[in-house]
């Protein structure tokens, strides 16, 4: 007989945001290094962005804890085997980082932007981090469903990816950006995001076998499949791959982001 | 570190009186809770906040259409390698001198990631309190000189107490002479320090194999996942990474720096 610790709406609030931060960090980390003047824009937003949802984060694990007034007993041990212990100091690690280059985002100085590269390199790891640690969290647990198969850390990375992206793409829209090169070259990250997170979800399926069964046929199945895979993956892929003129430019990102948060709230809310 | 205590649960004595339940809600003192009624004398249906010792009454089909009563008296295993106290980030949960896990109440700060933990799903999340609550072995007691209220209110000695290699060579000697009696599955659960988890200090004689009791054949330390599943994220990390890179990558060479 084994128990589910009963997390609910706040914890896969943080899930689905710490993804969208840890993706952001390291999609403008990587235009900031790999892209020109004009991915400028996507720098900007994914480090701010990042940095925002990183102080969001932080709020939702202290109002999550049974005793909030007790949050900084998370640093009084360190764990590195243990995903709990590490993620908490991670996240305030990362946040540093995402601090120091939304900072040096702000200034167009040469020297500035060589030193915000510099740390944003290293920020990417954390970025990383962020993104995947809680995967691994929850299969470092004594739950079939979460435990069983292996790619847990890998598909909420691949799903950090594609909403972080999905997020900086929606906040370049609405910014009255979405005309220029760097709206172009996110989404042609987020496509293989989308993929790259079909791929391993379908992995992920495969080796859990029959402990997916509360997922795939449990009461959240149909969210499952209609919010998760065909709303939130197999639509906007298709959108973007078959061209997609006929719909607003914003649409297949909006779908990510709550394929994206489906995820977390499926995972977390089937108790099996 | 003191020589380690172990509580041996020898299940072929317990006739279900439940002493055992009612004296360990009393020394801890532990909020009554509702009965419910599920076709079963068992009361509860499993270890709750306020729950920390519960008699199993396990109903066992015979091949002649009887059904065959097997009690256990459950509790906390204080497993050698412990899944909570590997997951507790607070270092709430820890290991006494004796050997036993116990759970720091002025430390514990609910995050409940031990209660997912545990192989055996002993540690519940305490609503009132906002913190974890399981057996602590009676600690208070132990460290008197008394031993847990559980084991000392047993009237048949199925929970007995005491140090965990006396009681382990006790627990050989009994399965063997169940075995010559008859019980052909009369077999120990958790007394080995070779076994699953580096054993149990709660250990436990069974008439049966572990699932009939609703115990794990083989309980897994849930830490042994964070390896591979690290490396499988860090090589999805380089696939998503890459990908990136190239839809960055400014055509015809490097960018062109300019911030």
């Amino acid at each position: 007989m084994l128990r589910n610790p009963g997390w609910h709406l706040l914890i896969v609030w943080y899930f689905f945001l710490g993804g969208i931060a840890g993706g952001a960090y390291f999609t403008a980390a990587i235009a900031d290094t790999f892209g020109g003047s004009r991915d400028r824009n996507v720098v900007r937003t994914g480090y701010i962005l990042s940095l925002l949802m990183i102080g969001i984060c932080g709020m939702l694990l202290i109002l999550d804890l049974g005793t909030p007034s007790r949050f900084m007993n998370m640093l009084r041990s360190f764990k590195f085997w243990d995903p709990m212990s590490i993620g908490a100091w991670m996240l305030g690690v990362f946040g540093v980082f995402a601090f120091l280059s939304s900072a040096l985002s702000l200034s167009a100085d040469q020297g500035k932007a060589a030193l915000r590269r510099k740390i944003s390199l290293i920020g990417t790891i954390f970025g990383f981090f962020l993104a995947s640690y809680t995967g691994v969290l929850l299969s470092a647990t004594a739950l079939p469903f979460w435990s069983d198969a292996r790619l847990m850390g890998a598909l909420f990375l691949a799903s950090g990816a594609s909403t972080g992206m999905a997020a900086i793409s929606l906040l370049l829209y609405l910014s009255g950006d979405s005309a220029g090169e760097g709206f172009k070259k996110v989404k042609r990250a987020d496509r293989f995001a989308i993929l790259f997170e079909m791929v391993v979800l379908i992995l992920f399926l495969v080796l859990l076998g029959s402990a997916a069964a509360p997922l795939t046929s449990g009461h959240l199945a149909p969210l499952f499949w209609g919010g998760l895979v065909v709303l939130g993956l197999v639509i906007p892929l298709a959108i973007d791959l078959l061209g997609g003129r006929w719909v607003p430019a914003v649409v297949p990102a909006v779908l990510v982001l709550v394929g994206g948060f489906i995820l977390r709230y499926v995972i977390v809310m089937t108790h099996a | 570190m003191a020589r380690t205590l172990a509580m041996f649960t020898d299940t072929s004595l317990c006739i279900g009186c439940r002493a055992c339940q009612v004296a360990c809600k009393q020394w801890n003192e532990l909020p009554m809770e509702e009965p419910q009624w599920t076709g079963s004398y068992q009361n509860h249906v499993h270890f709750t906040d306020k729950t920390y010792r519960l008699v199993r009454f396990i109903e066992k089909p015979q091949p002649n259409g009887e059904l065959q009563w097997l009690l256990m008296s459950d509790v906390c295993k204080h497993c050698a390698q412990a899944g909570c106290l590997d997951a507790c980030p607070t270092g709430a949960i820890h290991r006494t001198e004796y050997g036993t896990v116990n759970i720091n109440q002025d430390v514990c700060n609910g995050c409940r990631y031990c209660v997912s933990s545990c192989p055996f799903g002993v540690v519940a999340f305490n609503h009132d309190t906002g913190r974890a609550n399981k057996c602590t072995f009676c600690n208070d007691r132990i460290h008197n000189g008394l031993g847990p209220a559980c084991a000392k209110t047993c009237p048949t000695e199925s929970i007995q107490f005491g140090f965990r290699d006396d009681l382990a060579a006790k627990a050989e000697k009994r399965v063997v002479k169940l075995r010559e009696m008859g019980y052909k599955n009369a077999q120990l659960y958790g007394a080995d320090t070779n076994g699953p988890l580096g054993g149990l200090n709660a250990f436990f004689l069974l008439l049966d194999k572990p699932s009939t009791y609703n115990l794990p054949e083989k309980p897994l330390l849930p830490q042994r996942n964070v390896l591979v599943d690290s490396v499988l994220a860090v090589g999805a990390a380089l696939l998503v990474g890459v990908s990136a890179m190239v839809a960055f990558r400014e055509r015809g060479g490097k960018g062109d720096g300019d911030a």
